[in-house]
């Protein structure tokens, strides 16, 4: 228990470090690389001027370090700031016409949408639900298509099961995935009618994004499990249960693959993670997805600092995290690992 | 009792991918048409900004949505058959008068949607309050506007002061979204859209915002009952949602699009548009503030490639308007033509015989906003190599070739693509933000001339009069200081479902439906 809470302590005060780390540089990248949020803001046919003093207002001419202590004080509070672009459309009550509502049965209210702009924890908490849906579904799918391809191949090196996964795996990650999106819409949405896929109306919008993106992710899975099973046969303990008579069933199961999950905890720590966050951004724009990943991708066109910045802690800080949970995961499938 | 074999299973869910395929509806398909309510999805390409105010931004998109929601006081169709044409709304007819007034005489059976009635009150604060200056609308107007209150359903417009006359609103006025005088004073107009438009704001919801038909908009109650703006950003994935019917209506569709939507049960439309596109110089700096340089290269460009290369969506242009604009004249004699030789000659003259001796040319595109830039892009660079000018393309994305677009120092390319829409008849809005020495654009050949030509025909208050200016004095001047050439000019291609008819789709992008029917 002590050596948990001494772990913890000690990644999860590096995690801090390594966020921020994180927030300054994409911080300072977004302010050097050209493209005026104002600008865009405004459109491209407002004077300079105009420009200019939006600019002043919104503190984006101040040096960069003094906008970052800025930023990091009121992120302390949980103030990450307010979209340039995105309007949130809260209620307003103006006395004017009957509608019914909960508890209000003879009230005399008219529900008027009022727009202000949108907080960044508004932005990501309402596309979040939708994203870990989607990640969700793609991980379900990817492991339906990727365990029992990676665990037949391990257990048959150089058979067609073998040949199969690796055939089976290659073409999977020749394909890209804003590719592969655009035909599944065509030929399954467009032509054949069998799923949605624009936007999001109802659970049937997830099972042709999670498709791409188990696409995307399951060779990795596939040849990783592949080849810490061949490796785990390799191992004395395997010829050790054999001499003693344990049933194969058993040492595969109890044996093997326990210890062949040690290194695909890592790769789903490190590899999965980032490559579900970044395909979850392109399958979601493409798809129109209304997730996380489609704010950011239309944040980073349109330099809406406020939100590139809101996302890219909540992505460090999501990483750090996985690892941080694996390295304690590995410790307790493994005793003498030591993180 | 029949055997399950693999070729009985493999017949079964073949059978089954047909039936489900081309048979009924799937179960989660919710289709954008046809579910009882006369409603349309329209596929936004661009996302709203957070304020409904339509002084706040120039905003291609928005300015869609301004169109639908704010009523203003005349309409201008600019069809091809007739630029010029006014339609009334909000007003009933429009004079100049003394002392470079011009009077509006305005409708008195309007309210806003809020239940406000219009009267001239909430003309003078719109106007007064739009062509601020320190207002981003501000740059689409000619100065500070200054309004004269006759009596509640009289007024009168002109620059404050006198500065310049109010015949400039002659067409300015159909690209000026009347507000509320209310809620330009509360600020109100920030946080909802309150307009007299053929459509009323119901809700946003994220990508999504809905409007529904004013039944007592002053031109008609629109028959389709609700519009929806869906903001889908991705090209492709507009195309896919029109054909599987997910979207209704879509813009921007790329050329190759079109030749595949032909195949499809959807209907396409083409519109010359507003827009004319550039090779802009920067002639402020060298080698470009050589006019003879700028001559050469416009002669080492053949405008029939470009053009067959854009295919549908691209319509000739000889000078520097677009023939939707009002002052077009497809008869400029000194407007520059596809001449290598004498692009030769030119060269030679300004000391850079071939090409010798001018130093590296950046020219500098966009990707992603308007079609084919890079391909079109490529093919001028290599016209103008094959005639000796160095030139580097460079292509970026667009919010970084905005910013060096927009500024006038050393940090500009010598050479940029631009195009430029308006949403109005009037040339002004072209004409000084891209060619006056006060405009926009990194161009600037601060010629006395071209300014002079652009601030006299501002002043001439007869509509012949002042066409005849534009098109005798100013484009040849255009043509001969040459601070941009024009490229061609933009065709507009929508597509939509076959069941809408009657919509209108304005040179400017917008699309008008307030006389749209849905077929059964």
């Amino acid at each position: 228990m002590a050596f948990v809470l001494t772990f913890l302590i000690r990644r999860l005060a590096q995690g801090v470090v390594i966020v921020l780390l994180v927030t300054f540089l994409i911080f300072t990248l977004l302010r050097v690389i050209p493209g005026d949020p104002v600008r865009i803001m405004l459109g491209p046919a407002t004077t300079q001027a105009v420009v200019e003093a939006r600019a002043q207002e919104l503190g984006l001419r101040d040096s960069i370090p003094e906008q970052f202590v800025r930023y990091i004080a009121k992120a302390v509070q949980g103030d990450f700031g307010e979209s340039y672009f995105i309007g949130e459309t809260g209620i307003a009550l103006t006395a004017q016409n009957v509608v019914g509502g909960k508890g209000q049965d003879t009230a005399t209210e008219q529900r008027e949408a009022k727009m202000t702009r949108a907080g960044v924890l508004k932005v990501i908490a309402d596309g979040l639900p939708y994203t870990l849906m989607l990640a969700g579904m793609g991980l379900l799918f990817t492991l339906l298509m990727a365990v029992p391809l990676g665990i037949a191949a391990g257990l048959n090196q150089e058979k067609w099961q073998d040949r199969l996964a690796f055939f089976i795996g290659s073409v999977f990650i020749s394909l890209p995935n804003f590719w592969l999106a655009l035909v599944l819409i065509l030929l399954i949405t467009a032509r054949a009618g069998l799923l949605p896929s624009i936007g999001y109306k109802g659970f049937g919008y997830v099972i042709l994004p999670a498709i791409v993106l188990a696409v995307e992710l399951a060779p990795i899975i596939i040849r990783g499990l592949s080849m810490s099973i061949a490796q785990a046969l390799q191992a004395g303990y395997v010829s050790g249960g054999i001499v003693r008579g344990l049933p194969w069933r058993q040492i595969i199961v109890r044996h093997v693959l326990r210890n062949s999950s040690i290194p695909m905890l890592n790769l789903f720590g490190v590899q999965i993670g980032g490559l579900l966050l970044g395909g979850v951004f392109v399958t979601e724009f493409v798809f129109d997805y209304p997730g996380v990943g489609r704010s950011t991708v239309q944040a980073v066109l349109q330099r809406d600092f406020p939100v590139i910045q809101g996302v890219a802690i909540l992505a460090a800080s999501i990483l750090v995290l996985a690892n941080i949970m694996v390295d304690l995961a590995s410790t307790f499938i493994d005793r003498r690992l030591k993180f | 009792m029949t055997k399950t074999t693999r070729r009985n299973f493999l017949k079964g869910t073949a059978a089954a991918g047909t039936i489900a395929a081309f048979g009924g509806q799937a179960p989660f398909f919710k289709k954008a048409l046809g579910q009882g309510k006369k409603s349309v999805v329209w596929g936004q390409t661009e996302p709203f900004t957070s304020s409904w105010d339509p002084s706040s931004h120039t905003i291609l998109a928005q300015i869609y949505f301004d169109y639908d929601v704010f009523g203003q006081l005349i309409r201008t169709p600019m069809s091809q058959a007739q630029p010029d044409e006014i339609v009334y709304e909000m007003a009933t007819s429009q004079n100049v008068v003394e002392d470079g007034w011009l009077e509006y005489t305005l409708r008195k059976d309007i309210t806003f949607h809020r239940g406000q009635p219009f009267t001239a009150h909430d003309v003078k604060a719109t106007f007064e309050y739009a062509s601020n200056p320190e207002r981003p609308s501000g740059t689409w107007y000619p100065g500070q506007a200054e309004v004269q209150v006759v009596d509640d359903y009289t007024c009168r417009v002109r620059g404050e002061g006198g500065s310049y006359p109010g015949s400039l609103f002659w067409f300015l006025a159909g690209f000026l979204p009347i507000l509320s005088k209310d809620d330009i004073e509360t600020k109100a107009i920030d946080e909802f859209p309150n307009g007299s438009g053929s459509y009323k704001f119901i809700s946003r919801d994220g990508p999504t915002t809905i409007l529904n038909a004013n039944p007592d908009y002053v031109l008609g109650s629109p028959e389709i009952e609700e519009v929806v703006y869906q903001f889908v950003p991705d090209a492709s994935t507009r195309l896919v949602s029109l054909i599987s019917g997910e979207l209704d209506i879509i813009e921007r569709v790329e050329p190759e699009q079109y030749e595949t939507l032909l195949e499809e049960n959807v209907t396409t439309s083409r519109t010359v548009s507003t827009e004319n596109k550039y090779l802009h110089f920067r002639c402020y700096e060298p080698p470009f503030d050589d006019v003879r340089l700028r001559h050469a290269a416009a002669h080492a460009i053949d405008r029939d490639l470009i053009l067959e290369l854009m295919g549908p969506a691209g319509h000739p242009t000889v000078g520097q308007l677009s023939s939707a604009k009002f002052g077009y004249t497809d008869t400029i004699p000194n407007s520059p033509e596809y001449n290598p030789e004498r692009c030769q000659e030119l060269l030679a003259e300004a000391g850079y015989p071939g090409g010798d001796g001018l130093p590296p040319i950046e020219y500098l595109t966009s990707q992603g906003f308007y079609p084919k830039t890079k391909e079109y892009g490529e093919v001028i660079t290599a016209l103008l190599q094959e005639q000796g000018f160095p030139v580097e393309f460079t292509v970026m994305e667009v919010a970084s070739w905005i910013e060096r677009v927009f500024v006038r120092d050393e940090t500009a390319p010598q050479l940029a693509d631009t195009g430029w829409m308006t949403g109005s008849p009037e040339p002004n809005l072209v004409l000084r933000p891209m060619w006056h020495s006060d405009g926009l654009i990194l161009t600037n050949c601060g010629s006395d001339t071209v300014d002079a030509a652009i601030e006299k025909q501002q002043t001439i208050t007869d509509v012949d009069a002042r066409r005849a200016s534009i098109q005798n004095e100013l484009m040849p001047a255009l043509a001969d200081h040459l601070p941009s050439f024009g490229l061609f000019t933009s065709v507009l291609i929508h597509a939509h479902h076959p069941a809408i008819e009657g919509i209108y789709f304005l040179p400017n992008g917008p699309v008008d439906k307030v006389n749209a029917t849905l077929k059964s």
